[in-house]
C-alpha cells in the first residue's frame, strides 16, 4: 500500500514538474544554424542589398558550421552542414522579402 | 486658418468638437525637407558629442564588440536636421528591425480599427478561424497587451536554443506555419492577467491585423494600402512564413528614414496630411503603462510597456523611469541589437537608431538627451 502510494506521488510529481520545466522544441543547434544562415542571408543580401562578405559576418552565429550555396541571379540561399543538415530561402518580392522554406 | 488658431479653437471648444481632428502639421510627401547643414554649421560641439557616443567604434566585425551604430535620423518639426550612415550602409538600404516589428504591427491594428475593420474587444478568433477554444479566449486587446497567457520563452542567441520560442518559430520547426506553432504552446495564465513580452503576441497581433485589413485591401496589399503607403515608407518589406502569416514580430525591414516617418505618425498622434491614420486615443493608449504590465511585470523587465511601445515611465518594478535623462514623456519602439524609434512629444522630435549591437549595446537614457542636445 506505502509503495502504491509512493509511485503515486512520485508520478503527480513528475506530471507537476512537466507543466512548469520550460518547453523545448524538436530541433538540434545545426538545424538551427543552418536556418538561420539561410533565411539571414537572403535577407542581408536580398532585402537589406549588404555586400557578401558583410552578410558572411553578420549572419554568423554558434555553431558556426553553415556552409552557403547563393546564387544571385535566383536570389536563393542553401546553407548545409556536417552530412545531412540543409536549409534554403529565395526571395520573393520587393514586400515579402525573403521566405525560408 | 493657422495652425494657432486652430489649436486655440480646439482648446476653446465648449464640445471639444475639434480634439479629435487632425491638428496641421508638417507634412511629410515623398521628398523631405533637410537641415542637416543647418545643424552642423551651428551644433558642432552636440554632434561631436552625440558621435562620439553613437559612431564609435571599438572593435572589429568579427569582435562584434560595443556600440556599432548603422544609421541615425532625427527628426524635428517634421525636418530632417541630422542623418548619418556607418558600416556600408546608406539611407537606401532597409535595415532589420527585430522588435520595432512588434509596435509597426501594433500600428496596423490601429489601422484596421480605424477604418472598422477590426475591435479590441474581439476574440482573435473573429479573424483567425478554426482555433481551438483556449485560443479563442484571447482577445486583440490582450495580444497588444502583451497578455495572452500564451507560455512562451522568449530567449535569443546567448541561451539553450532548445528552450528559444522564438528561435524555433524562426528558424526550426515553427517556421513553416508559425501560427500553428503558436498556438499548440499551452498556457500559463488565463488571457487578460498576466504580462509576458512576447513575439508570438506580435507575431499573431499581425496575423488578424492583416487578415482585417485584408478584406479591405486583399492580402498582398495589406499593410502597403493601410500604412505604408499612406506614410510614404516606400522601402519597407514585411516577410512572411510560407502560409503568408507575417513575421510581424520580428521581420520589418525599413531604411531609417522610413522608421522615421512611422515615428512621426505617431508624434502627430496618428495623423498624416490632415487625416486620421490611427484611432483617436491609440497613440495615448499605445504609450500608456497597461495594467497587465503594472499588475504583473517581474522584477527582469524595467521599462514599462503600453500598446507594444516602451516608456519613459516609473510605473515599472523599479518604480523609477528607465531612461532617467530624457523627457518623461519619451517613448521607442525597440529591436534586438540596438534598433530605436523614439518619439519625443516635448521636444517635438523623432529619433531613429540603426545598429549591430551584439553584446552590451547602446544606452537609450545615454542616447536620448544627446540627440536631443543636437535637435534643441
Amino acid at each position: 500500500m506505502k509503495r502504491a502510494l509512493l509511485v503515486m506521488v512520485l508520478f503527480a510529481a513528475g506530471c507537476a514538474s512537466r507543466e512548469t520545466d520550460p518547453q523545448t522544441y524538436d530541433n538540434n543547434d545545426v538545424e538551427l544554424a543552418v536556418g538561420n544562415a539561410a533565411r539571414m542571408s537572403c535577407s542581408c543580401l536580398f532585402v537589406m542589398k549588404m555586400p557578401s562578405d558583410f552578410c558572411a559576418a553578420w549572419v554568423k552565429a554558434s555553431p558556426n558550421v553553415a556552409k552557403f550555396n547563393i546564387d544571385i541571379e535566383k536570389k536563393v540561399v542553401e546553407a548545409t552542414a556536417l552530412i545531412d543538415w540543409g536549409a534554403r530561402a529565395h526571395y520573393v518580392d520587393d514586400r515579402r522579402g525573403c521566405i525560408l522554406e | 486658418m493657422t495652425f494657432r488658431s486652430v489649436v486655440l479653437l480646439a482648446a476653446l471648444s465648449p464640445l471639444g468638437a475639434l480634439a479629435a481632428e487632425c491638428v496641421p502639421a508638417a507634412f511629410l510627401g515623398y521628398s523631405w525637407p533637410s537641415k542637416t547643414k543647418q545643424t552642423e554649421g551651428a551644433k558642432k560641439a552636440e554632434i561631436a558629442a552625440l558621435e562620439e557616443y553613437a559612431f564609435t567604434l571599438t572593435g572589429t566585425d568579427d569582435e562584434r564588440k560595443g556600440i556599432r551604430t548603422d544609421g541615425m535620423v532625427i527628426i524635428k518639426g517634421g525636418e530632417i536636421i541630422y542623418e548619418k550612415y556607418a558600416r556600408g550602409w546608406d539611407e537606401f538600404k532597409p535595415h532589420l528591425s527585430w522588435s520595432v516589428a512588434k509596435s509597426v504591427s501594433s500600428a496596423l491594428t490601429g489601422v484596421a480599427a480605424q477604418q472598422g475593420l477590426l475591435k479590441l474587444e474581439d476574440s482573435i478568433c473573429e479573424y483567425l478561424p478554426n482555433q481551438s477554444d483556449a485560443t479563442c479566449k484571447i482577445t486583440v486587446h490582450q495580444l497588444i497587451q502583451f497578455s495572452s497567457g500564451i507560455d512562451w520563452q522568449e530567449e535569443y542567441e546567448n541561451s539553450t536554443y532548445q528552450v528559444s520560442s522564438v528561435i524555433a518559430m524562426l528558424f526550426g520547426e515553427g517556421h513553416r506555419d508559425m501560427l500553428s506553432f503558436i498556438t499548440r504552446h499551452r498556457s500559463f495564465a488565463e488571457p487578460g492577467t498576466k504580462w509576458r513580452y512576447s513575439t508570438a503576441e506580435a507575431t499573431v497581433l499581425a496575423a488578424v491585423a492583416k487578415a482585417a485589413l485584408a478584406k479591405k485591401y486583399g492580402a498582398a496589399d495589406w499593410a502597403w494600402s493601410g500604412l505604408f503607403d499612406v506614410l510614404g515608407m516606400r522601402g519597407v518589406y514585411l516577410e512572411e512564413d510560407k502560409l503568408g502569416t507575417p513575421m510581424g514580430g520580428s521581420h520589418v525591414f525599413a531604411t531609417p528614414r522610413d522608421y522615421a516617418r512611422f515615428g512621426y505618425l505617431y508624434l502627430r498622434d496618428g495623423c498624416w496630411n490632415g487625416k486620421r491614420v490611427l484611432p483617436e486615443g491609440w497613440v495615448a493608449s499605445s504609450t500608456t503603462p497597461s495594467t497587465p504590465f503594472i499588475m504583473t511585470a517581474g522584477e527582469n523587465e524595467k521599462t514599462p510597456s503600453g500598446w507594444m511601445w516602451w516608456l519613459n515611465k516609473a510605473a515599472g518594478p523599479a518604480k523609477e523611469k528607465p531612461w532617467k535623462d530624457a523627457p518623461d514623456d519619451a517613448y521607442s519602439a525597440i529591436g534586438h541589437w540596438g534598433q530605436y524609434v523614439v518619439v519625443v512629444p516635448s521636444a517635438d522630435v523623432v529619433i531613429v537608431r540603426t545598429g549591430d549591437d551584439r553584446d552590451s549595446g547602446i544606452s537609450l537614457a545615454q542616447l536620448i538627451p544627446l540627440a536631443l542636445a543636437v535637435a534643441k
